[in-house]
């Protein structure tokens, strides 16, 4: 989203971003104000005071039901959100967003509106100003609503009360953005008759988070592998990892003395930071793990510089992709799979040097892929590291996101032209 | 300094907690703990965490917290306790570490207005944090509760006060004596009593002699109640806790007809006047209640083996069970097995295996077939789906056309692949698949037994089957009483095939003294009915004492049912001093079920019901003289364990069971002749070599 406004801005865009207060950032995935200094001083933001309840922690702020009963409690603020729109989470935003932004127009009248999910209910905003406006909209659909990219199934039904919101938004969107192929094609399948306004506008890596080239190596002080994104993948996954691990530094010299570091954000509202997988990692401390917390986007690349091999750990399958797959091509260091073999990210790392390959999880297959890395950690070229870079470069945010601009204020002039 | 006090209600992720507290210590505060640690090992873990106090939390409810939720029943313990109280007041950060210690909290909270309350760790090191950049803590005590708090707590008071009398009236001394609970029974009776006072009065009752330990007259206390109510809800309600509380201790309930009766009524009452949701609630708690595990499956008998007829006729008489009950039939008929490509046969399953591997193995390799497999379990969409009892039955009463969506977008690419779907077990998934009609795909489901005795046969459709196979005679015949749509004009063929199992290498030499091991495979659940073979075992060793009892397999699991549990303790009392002696030996599970068979010299089965009773198959297999009770659950019916064993096998009582031993053994050529009979029959008909045949014929039709 910072870097689609920025774009905007730099193709001389009036633009004005619409998201919510810092605090409530803060209470859910967390909040890196290194990386808000980097959007365009031009791009107005927004902030509105919306918040989710279910993640409050401040217990003085509770109803007396809520405290006697919280599951309850929170059930029911479910099922009431999603009598404003199908989305438990956050259908309760629904009026405040759609104010807003009619507010915003008429304070400013808007020649395009530009949506991202999740949240789905920001979708609503864009149909109202649609609806009473007419002002044009595109969907930056990031992993799709209609296909459950975690098990790969159709999450609901045309006839639902999610389908028919996506039918409809569909149905007057300008343009649709996917993070991949597998999305875009489901989209395609799903509703043939729309095919044509969808595309595929990867997640891509910002420059800035990608080191120098990495130090080198040092097995007598220990090889480090490193982990740095959010931590919510399922714990069964998590566990599957580590026993890997274990059994590597126990079979693989090189590893005996290895440390593996986790980094990033992890659960929201009570248990920020202090979740099941966060007891996990600290569970396998006699292994050389270690969970540090977030980092800021400004260290990135230098928290990126100081390990030798990374391991990506994500869920899903073939419809899922994950935006640190990118980050972690741009670092050139040797990449352990830590994911179902049918995979989007298999997809692009095919063909990258310094890559373990994608065996399914079990903890043997993964012990293999660690002492495998640590190999190449050791024993990599410059070469290869050449081979690797130039083979993320492709994805490389900025010219994917300007590229994806572009194609959309180009639909937009076609669309006017239409409608002229 | 800054005081922390930590509040927890369950187990604390001990790491986690240690880190903060670490944190918190550099931050300048210390931190008190106080928690209800439910398992000593955490207790122990807990001590290394360098809190500055800690002090366990009363752990026992108090009476008349039964029933409220976890937060409440937690603070109404917790609310006494002088250490908490001297913490909470003292504390400038009070957290709560868990859902259940939230509550608790809140109101220490409303007591001491100053402190902040926070549910989480990094809330309450982010609490920590911002006062020290604050600058500094609040005076303690600074403020008093708040004056709402105040109106409030005096109003609890009063509110409660004839409950509070009511409860020095029904004091555990006084409801213990037979006398005492007795009288509290007359106001329950008493006439011209206006509804809600009555039930209110039903269930203090029922609390103060759950409370005083007499739970059968709690259950009935409800019951009683519940018989003065008009309103078909409440007295359908009163019925269900009734009977409900005494499936919980494992007895079978007195008032289960009338609360099946209750349910139903309110259920026929709801869907007439359109109120689906509260029609598929009770139908389904009048289901659970009337098909409940500690009713049928955990007892040595059941109301449905003694007369399965008058049993289901409240269900059948039932509008809204008849609703559910509609076939809806298929559009078209299945499609003949494809003569130009090999048959696609989709085996489904939910979880349990046990039965599929040879069929699996077979039809894998087989070239006419193309088998695919689905675990439901394995898939996060079909587990919910196949697993939604309420939907189903809402779906049935036409108020949930999103089930059938959602099912129709799951299943429909599964069949449109299959020629044939053969689903195993007819348990919950077979809900879902006669949910949607199934096209021209051929239906086949297998029922193996204690599905007979379940709610899921229900709620299934077998308009929409076209083969319900069974293992045997009897659970079919079972089944078409239970079910009146096996029976209709869209009933499915009923085919009778044996399990799938591969005996050849069962049958191998007998060890020197296997003529005097009876061996008893599998003792998991209470229908195995262990003591029988026990009672077995004593006769012969009035006669003989070489003769030992073999119990192989693995103990029936306490969680299944109270009623599960009463039998396993039984059971243990009578074992130990059998085991301690060497007449009993105890196994336990075992992957090698072949190799343990060659020490065994005669097999019985002992249950009460079974249905084909695969461990007494592979004993006879193995050369095992087969020794069968008469299964009490068919012995009067006209199939049972005596059409689907030979006659010479099957004993009336543990007598007879201990003479055909006798006789059997009379001589060792003898009880080598009758082993070797008894396996030359088991391989003749049960070994995978001839049953495979059987499914061939039900996948592929006749082979010419």
């Amino acid at each position: 989203m910072r870097e689609t406004a920025n774009q905007f801005a730099a193709q001389g865009w009036d633009v004005t971003v619409v998201t919510i207060e810092d605090e409530s950032w803060e209470l859910d995935s967390g909040v890196d104000h290194t990386l808000s200094e980097q959007v365009d001083p031009r791009v107005n933001v927004v902030k509105l005071p919306l918040r989710r309840e279910d993640l409050e922690t401040d217990i003085r702020g509770y109803s007396a039901e809520r405290a006697v009963d919280p599951p309850q409690w929170v059930k029911s603020l479910r099922e009431r959100n999603a009598e404003s729109f199908p989305e438990p989470t956050f259908g309760g935003w629904r009026g405040a967003l759609e104010e807003a932004v009619l507010r915003l127009h008429r304070e400013r009248p808007a020649d395009l509106l530009l949506t991202s999910c999740v949240p789905y209910v920001s979708l609503a905003a864009a149909w109202r100003l649609w609806e009473e406006a007419r002002v044009p909209y595109a969907v930056d659909f990031r992993d799709g609503w209609s296909i459950d990219v975690i098990d790969g199934n159709i999450a609901f039904g045309r006839d639902s009360a999610e389908g028919r919101w996506e039918e409809r938004i569909l149905g007057s969107a300008i343009s649709l953005w996917t993070v991949n192929d597998p999305i875009a094609e489901h989209y395609r399948g799903h509703y043939p008759e729309y095919a044509d306004r969808v595309h595929v506008v990867r997640n891509g890596y910002d420059a800035d988070s990608a080191p120098a080239r990495p130090h080198r190596p040092d097995p007598d002080s220990g090889l480090v592998f490193g982990y740095l994104g959010t931590a919510t993948f399922p714990t069964n996954l998590l566990r599957a990892v580590l026993e890997g691990w274990h059994l590597a530094r126990e079979r693989e010299p090189l590893l005996a003395n290895a440390r593996f570091e986790f980094r990033g954000h992890t659960g929201n509202g009570s248990q920020r930071g202090t979740n099941r997988q966060v007891e996990i990692l600290r569970e396998a401390a006699s292994d050389g793990v270690s969970f540090g917390g977030p980092v800021a986007k400004a260290d990135v690349a230098a928290t990126y510089g100081a390990w030798d091999a990374l391991v990506l750990i994500i869920t899903g399958g073939h419809y899922m992709t994950s935006g640190k797959v990118y980050e972690y091509m741009a670092t050139g260091l040797p990449i352990v799979s830590a994911h179902a073999a049918d995979h989007d990210a298999t997809n692009l790392l095919q063909g990258r040097p310094l890559w373990t390959g994608a065996h399914d999880v079990d903890s043997e297959s993964m012990a293999a892929s660690f002492v495998k890395a640590a190999h190449m950690s050791v024993e990599s070229t410059d070469e290869q590291y050449a081979a690797a870079m130039t083979h993320a470069h492709q994805f490389a945010r900025e010219s994917i996101m300007a590229a994806a601009v572009k194609n959309l204020i180009s639909e937009l002039q076609v669309r006017k032209g239409h409608t002229q | 300094m800054i005081d922390v006090l930590f509040i927890s209600s369950s187990n604390p992720p001990v790491n986690l907690v240690a880190d903060t507290v670490r944190l918190l210590d550099a931050e300048g505060a210390r931190v008190w703990y106080g928690g209800t640690v439910p398992s000593a090992g955490k207790d122990d873990e807990l001590v290394d965490v360098p809190f500055a106090d800690r002090h366990r939390l009363p752990r026992t409810n108090l009476r008349h917290a039964v029933g409220l939720p976890n937060g409440e029943r937690v603070w109404l313990r917790n609310r006494t306790d002088s250490w908490l109280r001297e913490k909470a007041r003292a504390a400038h950060v009070i957290v709560a570490l868990d859902n259940g210690s939230i509550y608790t909290v809140w109101q220490l909270a409303r007591r001491n207005r100053a402190a902040r309350a926070v549910f989480g760790l990094s809330p309450a090191l982010a609490s920590v944090r911002e006062l020290a950049r604050e600058g500094g803590t609040p005076a303690r005590g600074s403020s008093l509760p708040s004056p709402s708090f105040i109106a409030q707590e005096t109003l609890r008071v009063a509110r409660e006060l004839p409950a509070s009398v009511a409860r020095a009236l029904t004091s555990r001394s006084i409801m213990r004596s037979s006398l005492g609970a007795k009288l509290w029974r007359v106001p329950l009776r008493a006439p011209g009593v206006p509804d809600r006072l009555r039930v209110a009065t039903g269930r203090r009752v029922a609390e103060a002699m759950n409370w005083a330990g007499r739970r059968s007259g709690a259950a009935y206390a409800l019951a009683l109640t519940a018989t003065h109510i008009s309103d078909p809800a409440t007295k359908a309600e009163l019925l269900d806790d009734s009977v409900q509380q005494e499936l919980d201790r494992g007895v079978v309930p007195e008032h289960l007809g009338d609360a099946v009766q209750a349910l139903l009524a309110h259920a026929d009452e709801s869907a007439e006047n359109g109120r689906i949701d509260a029609a598929a609630q009770s139908l389904l708690r009048a289901l659970m209640l009337g098909f409940h595990r500690v009713v049928h499956i955990d007892q040595l008998s059941s109301p449905l083996a003694e007369d399965a007829e008058a049993y289901v006729k409240p269900f059948h008489r039932s509008r809204a069970m008849q609703t559910v009950a509609t076939t809806r039939g298929r559009v078209r008929p299945a499609a003949p097995p494809p003569t130009d490509r090999p048959l696609r046969l989709l085996v489904m399953v939910r979880a349990n295996d046990h039965f599929l591997p040879q069929i699996l193995d077979r039809y894998r390799e087989h070239p006419g077939v193309e088998l695919r497999y689905l675990d439901l379990a394995q898939h996060r969409a079909l587990r919910d789906a196949s697993s939604a009892p309420l939907r189903v039955l809402k779906e049935r009463l036409g108020g949930d056309d999103e089930y059938a969506e959602t099912v129709e977008r799951l299943l429909r690419p599964h069949l449109d692949w299959a020629d044939t779907v053969f689903l195993d077990w007819c348990l919950a998934p077979s809900g879902m698949l006669t949910t949607i009609d199934p096209g021209d795909t051929r239906m086949i489901i297998r029922l193996h037994s204690y599905e007979a005795f379940t709610r899921w046969t229900h709620m299934a459709d077998f308009s929409r089957i076209d083969d319900l196979v069974f293992v045997a005679d009897h659970v079919r015949d079972l089944a078409e009483v239970v079910v009146p749509q096996l029976s209709g004009p869209q009933a499915p063929r009923k085919p009778v095939l044996h399990n799938a199992m591969p005996l050849n290498d069962f049958a191998r030499p007998k060890t020197p003294d296997a003529r005097f091991n009876l061996g008893l495979v599998g003792v998991g659940q209470v229908a195995k009915d262990p003591l029988w073979a026990v009672e077995v075992l004593r006769l012969l060793r009035e006669e003989d004492e070489r003769y030992r009892l073999w119990m192989v397999g693995g103990d029936m699991p306490h969680k299944n049912s109270r009623a599960s549990r009463n039998y396993r303790n039984e059971m243990e009392k009578v074992l130990d001093p059998l085991v301690e002696s060497g007449a009993v030996l105890r196994l336990g599970p075992t992957d090698d079920v072949a190799g343990k068979l060659v020490d065994l010299g005669f097999i019985l089965s002992t249950s009460v019901r079974e249905g084909s009773h695969n461990a007494l198959m592979e004993g006879a297999a193995s050369g095992a003289v087969p020794v069968v009770r008469n299964w009490p659950f068919y012995a009067d019916k006209a199939n049972g364990a005596r059409t689907l064993y030979p006659e010479g096998w099957i004993v009336e009582t543990p007598a007879a069971a201990a003479e055909r031993v006798l006789q059997v053994n009379a001589s060792e050529e003898n009880w080598h002749d009758n082993g070797k009979l008894a396996s030359k029959y088991a391989l003749s008909t049960w070994d995978w070599s001839v049953v495979s045949a059987d499914f061939d014929r039900l996948f592929l039709g006749e082979q010419k």
